[in-house]
């Protein structure tokens, strides 16, 4: 989610029935965002990847 | 005398979603992207698939974009999730 | 009739104003108490029990039942008679084309303008001629507002939550317009959607704030209408280019020019189409140069037929105004029109005698 959705995320978590649902969080916006920008954000999605994708073995 | 009045919120409980398994490894696997075709996403899904090719070993891409960025995922996009190992998807502009 | 909502109990007026304010249950402004006789005597006149289901919303799948929507509309200062508009608009709303998740949640904002067609406009005493889009009467202010405490309090569209709104504007407290069909030779809306005079209708659009022009110099049709065309040429410049349900608010004055020609709703909305365009090149004169990418010569248009321009006869008899009303983001919602189905030539229920005492 970029920055400034996150309560939105959080809500829908909630409204959907997995309150704990993980997330990575980008900078926002990214619709102003030069490719060095985006690589940044997909960067950290990718580091946030391990943990909400991967199991406690892989990691 | 106290004055009785109704709860306007709608005091339904919503339905309990469960987690999809977790994968032991991305190396081999099939990742599907649902964009919402905002500026800037193709260019950071670039990024993401890059990194998720050269570093993790993923052997196949999926991209989709959604037809509305106002609306869930199109049913026939959402319908092609259980054939991918693994979906990254996003909320934001 | 059974009422299954969960009871408050507060000591006065004031301390129930505390009690919903403090959970988030107002837009701001006091309520009226929903009281379990006030809200039932609304159902009673629906012939609606409490559970009926008017519909889900489909993201979150969130049932919205008959006695939710009767608590809010209480809450909004709505009577009885206002209520089977209420229920209708929501009917609307829930449609799929509507999309209510999106238009409801979207940061661009938008508000839900309602339009009443039909008999009904009569029997609540709307008026659709001084401050057609302010606040021009009881009816269409209690109607307007219900709409958005059920957003609110149904559906938790809350300003940071559901809701993100970046600006927003006032019509999301209320945005109810009735149409003058009794001072216009035009077809009503209603008629447009082949629904006969004599049945009552809703329109919901997710829709902008109005954007209002003037132009007091000429009786021609075509100038007329080239300054509405000019207005949403530049919506299209400075918000969004993309094609959808404009609506366009036509006043006595003005509309007396555009009749005496001839001029139909179809003639106008044909009008419109043609002149409500714009190339993509034209974003650089506002500041948006870095979208047009070499695809200056693109031609958009407001509308992508005739057909998706609402044209509503509304507005006080002097005065060459009117008002240009943009859709909340292209084609991702349509506006949905629906005739009224409860039961409005019925009396009151027999028992209210019993509910008053």
């Amino acid at each position: 989610m970029t920055k400034n959705f996150v309560s939105a995320a959080e809500l829908m978590s909630r409204v959907l029935g997995m309150p704990d649902y993980k997330f990575a969080i980008i900078d926002h916006p990214v619709s102003s965002a030069n490719d060095e920008g985006l690589q940044k954000r997909a960067q950290t999605v990718i580091d946030a990847l391990t943990d909400i994708i991967l199991s406690d073995e892989a990691n | 005398m106290p004055i009785h009045v109704l709860d306007p919120s709608n005091e339904t409980s919503p339905p309990i979603g469960e987690l999809a398994p977790r994968l032991n490894s991305l190396a081999g696997k099939t990742v599907g992207f649902i964009s919402n075709g905002k500026e800037g996403s193709k260019g950071f899904f670039r990024h993401v698939e890059r990194i998720l090719r050269e570093d993790y070993g993923v052997a196949n891409i999926e991209m989709r974009v959604k037809s509305n960025f106002s609306a869930p995922a199109d049913p026939h996009i959402a319908a092609e999730i259980p054939q991918w190992d693994a979906v990254i998807t996003g909320l934001g502009d | 009739m059974q009422l299954s909502s969960t009871i408050h109990e507060a000591d006065d007026f004031d301390a129930i104003q505390e009690l919903y304010h403090s959970h988030g249950w107002t837009d701001g402004l006091p309520i009226v108490p929903p009281t379990p006789e006030a809200v039932m005597a609304c159902l009673e006149w629906s012939m609606l029990a409490p559970d009926h289901l008017i519909g889900v919303e489909p993201v979150r799948e969130r049932p919205i039942t008959a006695e939710k929507l009767a608590t809010n509309a209480v809450m909004a200062g709505c009577l009885p008679m206002h209520f089977p508009v209420v229920v209708a608009a929501i009917t609307a709303m829930l449609q799929p084309e509507f999309l209510i998740h999106g238009a409801t949640a979207s940061t661009g904002g938008c508000a839900v303008l309602l339009i009443l067609n039909g008999p009904i406009r009569l029997e609540l005493n709307t008026n659709s001629t001084f401050n057609a889009l302010g606040s021009s009467d009881r009816a269409t202010m209690v109607i307007g507002r219900a709409l958005r405490l059920i957003l609110i309090n149904v559906l938790d569209v809350r300003p940071g939550e559901i809701d993100r709104s970046t600006i927003g504007h006032p019509g999301k407290i209320s945005y109810c317009v009735a149409e003058d069909e009794e001072d216009s030779d035009w077809l009503s809306l209603a008629e447009q959607h082949d629904i006969p005079k004599d049945i009552s209708a809703v329109t919901v659009l997710a829709a902008g704030a109005p954007r209002q022009i003037m132009n007091e110099w000429t009786t021609k049709p075509e100038e007329i209408l080239e300054t509405f065309a000019a207005e949403i040429r530049d919506n299209m410049r400075n918000y969004s280019i993309w094609p959808g349900n404009y609506a366009i608010v036509v006043p006595k004055q003005l509309r007396e020019h555009l009749q005496a020609a001839k001029w139909s709703k179809q003639d106008i909305a044909e009008f419109i189409f043609k002149r409500a365009r714009i190339h993509r090149r034209e974003w650089a004169d506002v500041g948006k140069g870095s979208v047009v990418r070499g695809r200056g010569d693109t031609e958009y248009a407001a509308l992508e037929s005739p057909d998706q321009l609402l044209i509503v006869a509304a507005g006080g008899p002097a005065g060459g105004f009117g008002a240009v009303i943009p859709p909340w983001l292209g084609p991702k919602s349509h506006a949905v029109t629906l005739p009224i189905g409860a039961c409005l030539d019925c009396g009151p229920p027999l028992n209210r005698e019993k509910i008053e005492n």
